[in-house]
């Protein structure tokens, strides 16, 4: 006699639809979602760095976000500082006019005059606002930098500080968003308002006229070359942002990977599944029909 | 020489023998698709030969008893594979309820809450004077804390759950422990008889497979018939025709159900079944997701708030706490720190994002934001925490699911084996109905030759 083999046939037919029918369901998930990531036991090291993933390339959003609106302010200030170079370049100019021996005291008070009124004109630019707020006043963004003042031998006070606010354009890289007017228009050698205040004062008393001029080219070429500090920050964070769109264009792919499924491999998957099903099924008709008893004459 | 009517009796006995054993295979057939019956196969003997004269003569058949075919020791296998099983499945569902609760591969998760608010500070960082960005900030605080308590609250509901199944499962062993009890009195006092308690022992394996799918359970069968039943670390669940039914008691600190034996607590002892994956889901896996989550909370709180207190508000005064701070209950544990974690300022210019008090300084904002990249939380940035914690969630479960994967496979294996020796065959079931009726059949002709032969000898002395 042979080994004696299991008659329930359907049991095994039936445990075999079960595992397939799993499958088909977990194929099926797949193609619909297009993931095949749909929970965390999937691939618990793919969700965790998943995890890791969507942080990084959250805050590089953020950090795209935040060069977006310094860009805005750095240039505003930029454009600012151009005007006041500007202004100081016609100072200058009036100042060589007047150190010309010809003028009478008339020509050179007109002159003053327009001194005086670029004066008024940088320090309006000095105090300009971006969003409210004063561009040139260090942290105090709050405050007015710069307000006249008789009493101040440049005519004017600084109000703001000596600080400037940092931000990260990426992780862990910080870069300073503004310079204080302390800083940007005076040194202890040179100062914009004195330069001017001294050549006014020149001018209507007939002083050293051509001393207070290169008083004025001095401070000048200062703020000139303070300047470069806004054309540098805004290629930073050109560079910035093109480094930021890369890594995140390499995160969203990396991603990708990670959570959408191959549609070839789930497709075949499914289609293999749904093959062994009517395989299955095919057989399971066929073994439901075959038993002696059909053979035994039934008399 | 036997007689003739000895050979009608013989004869006659047969007939008995052969409707009995037809008998069987009808039942058989009868119970092809009944679960848990094991096929039964008559006994048939040969009745004590009588002397004649100096020869031995058979003197016919006799159906001494059915035998229901079986394995014990497979069931035994059986189940305790299937107790395992019942383990991974229990456990499986159970954390899978939890894994829900984190859906970051939906990109629903924690994550998003983290990110969104140190990506607020960042932001406040390059305008700290903003109104709208503090905002934006103490609204992003408060969705944290939000998700963090909801999670909490939601992996609460899910243990509780657990735990009320714990409770339903025990009293469900209870009854099949004294289901088997009961099986055990009757199976003795028919075997006492002489019978063959086949179906009472086809229902006591049932019973015993379905108690091995809600408990880890060893069984000892003794002569007289009786199965005692322990787990396999030894609690008595069923000795004879007694059974000691488990019981349950909230304990007193996590208002979670120990279950006892005799007063014993064997709560962490119970090795197999449903009862053990609700109890690693319930008092351990869940416990233990539930502990980081409350550890990522205080860390952050605490972080959180040292670093609004070194910083100043909007209008130049010192700032205070961010995130109302956490208490521990019990000294050195976070223990509640995500369910009660709440944003404790009330107006956005409270957010301390100046270093130096003057009001358009940054660096405290950006320091709240850089936060995101300190080991705040045990030793780990925020996100590898987290991340961790997700590694973990998901690993519990696909561990738990490939292990269930093999069980299943060898507990097939198993089933197919026990199938093959107690199943019934429809085709061996014909066989032996064609075998027994020709038997009968032929026993029958013997009878009626017999008759014939006996009407002779009567005729013989009849004038024709």
């Amino acid at each position: 006699m042979g080994i004696r083999v299991n008659p329930n046939l359907y049991g095994i037919i039936l445990s075999g639809l079960q595992t397939n029918t799993q499958l088909e369901n977990q194929a099926l998930q797949q193609v619909s979602s297009g993931q095949k990531l749909n929970s965390l036991s999937d691939d618990p090291a793919a969700a965790s760095s998943l995890v890791n993933m969507r942080i990084e390339s959250s805050s590089d959003a953020q950090y795209l976000q935040n060069i977006s609106s310094l860009t805005g302010s750095l240039n505003v200030a930029d454009s600012a500082l151009s005007s006041v170079v500007e202004a100081l370049t016609s100072a200058q100019s009036v100042g060589v006019e007047g150190a010309n021996g010809t003028n009478n005291t008339s020509n050179r008070q007109a002159l003053a005059q327009e001194v005086q009124g670029i004066q008024q004109e940088i320090m309006g630019l000095a105090n300009t606002t971006y969003n409210g707020e004063y561009l040139f006043s260090g942290t105090a963004t709050t405050t007015q930098p710069y307000v006249e003042d008789a009493t101040s031998a440049s005519g004017v006070t600084y109000k703001g500080n000596d600080s400037s606010n940092s931000v990260e354009i990426s992780e862990g890289q910080a870069m300073p968003t503004s310079l204080p007017g302390s800083q940007l228009f005076s040194n202890p050698t040179t100062s914009v308002f004195q330069s001017l205040q001294d050549l006014y004062t020149a001018l209507n008393s007939n002083g050293n006229i051509s001393g207070a001029t290169t008083e004025v080219q001095n401070a000048l070429n200062y703020v000139s070359t303070q300047q470069t500090f806004y054309g540098n920050s805004v290629d930073r964070l050109n560079n910035a942002q093109t480094f930021l769109t890369q890594e995140q264009t390499q995160l969203t792919e990396t991603e990708g990977n990670a959570v959408d499924v191959n549609m070839a491999t789930a497709v075949t998957d499914l289609s293999q599944t749904v093959t062994t099903q009517q395989a299955l099924l095919a057989a399971g008709g066929k073994i439901s029909q075959l038993n002696l008893f059909d053979y035994l004459p039934s008399s | 020489m036997s007689s003739l009517f000895g050979t009608m009796s013989v004869a006659l006995q047969s007939l008995l023998a052969q409707q009995g054993a037809m008998g069987v295979v009808a039942n058989n057939i009868a119970n092809s698709n009944t679960p848990g019956y094991s096929r039964e196969v008559p006994v048939l003997q040969e009745s004590p030969p009588t002397l004649m004269g100096n020869t031995m003569v058979g003197s016919g058949v006799n159906m001494s008893t059915v035998e229901s075919v079986r394995d014990n020791i497979l069931n035994l296998r059986i189940d305790q594979e299937t107790s395992q099983q019942s383990s991974l499945g229990s456990y499986v569902n159970s954390m899978n309820q939890v894994q829900a609760l984190f859906n970051e591969t939906q990109g629903t998760g924690l994550q998003s809450y983290l990110s969104s608010f140190f990506n607020s500070f960042t932001s406040l960082s390059t305008d700290p004077t903003s109104s709208p960005l503090r905002q934006a900030a103490l609204t992003a605080g408060e969705n944290l804390a939000g998700a963090f308590s909801l999670t909490s609250q939601n992996l609460s509901t899910i243990q509780q759950g657990l735990d009320q199944s714990v409770v339903q499962t025990v009293q469900q062993v209870n009854q099949l422990t004294a289901q088997v009890a009961n099986l055990n009195q009757q199976i003795k006092m028919i075997s006492n008889s002489g019978e063959s308690p086949g179906s009472l022992m086809d229902q006591r394996d049932e019973d015993l497979t379905n108690l091995s799918n809600l408990i880890d359970t060893a069984v000892v069968y003794s002569a007289d018939g009786t199965a005692s039943v322990t787990t396999t670390n030894g609690t008595l669940l069923v000795s004879g025709n007694q059974n000691d039914a488990l019981t349950t008691q909230a304990d007193s600190a996590t208002g979670m159900h120990e279950i006892l034996a005799q007063g014993t607590d064997i709560t962490s002892s119970i090795a197999g079944g449903q009862l053990q994956g609700l109890i690693k889901a319930r008092d351990s896996s869940i416990p233990s997701t539930q502990s980081s989550l409350d550890n990522l909370a205080a860390g952050l709180i605490s972080a959180m708030n040292t670093q609004q207190n070194a910083g100043y508000n909007m209008n130049g005064g010192k700032g205070v706490d961010f995130f109302t701070p956490f208490t521990p209950t019990t000294a050195g544990s976070n223990a509640g720190a995500a369910t009660t974690m709440t944003v404790a300022l009330t107006d956005p210019s409270q957010i301390a994002a100046s270093s130096d008090g003057t009001t358009g300084d940054n660096a405290n904002a950006t320091a709240m934001a850089n936060l995101e990249n300190q080991p705040i939380v045990s030793g780990q940035t925020p996100g590898a925490y987290y991340s961790n914690l997700i590694n973990q969630v998901g690993n519990d479960v696909s561990n738990a699911t490939s292990e269930q994967t093999a069980v299943g496979l060898v507990l097939q294996q198993l089933s197919n084996q026990q199938s093959s020796i107690s199943g019934v065959s429809l085709d061996e079931e014909a066989t032996n109905l064609v075998m027994y009726q020709r038997a009968y059949e032929a026993s029958a002709r013997v009878i009626s030759v017999v008759d014939e032969l006996v009407s002779t000898t009567i005729d013989m002395f009849t004038p024709s």
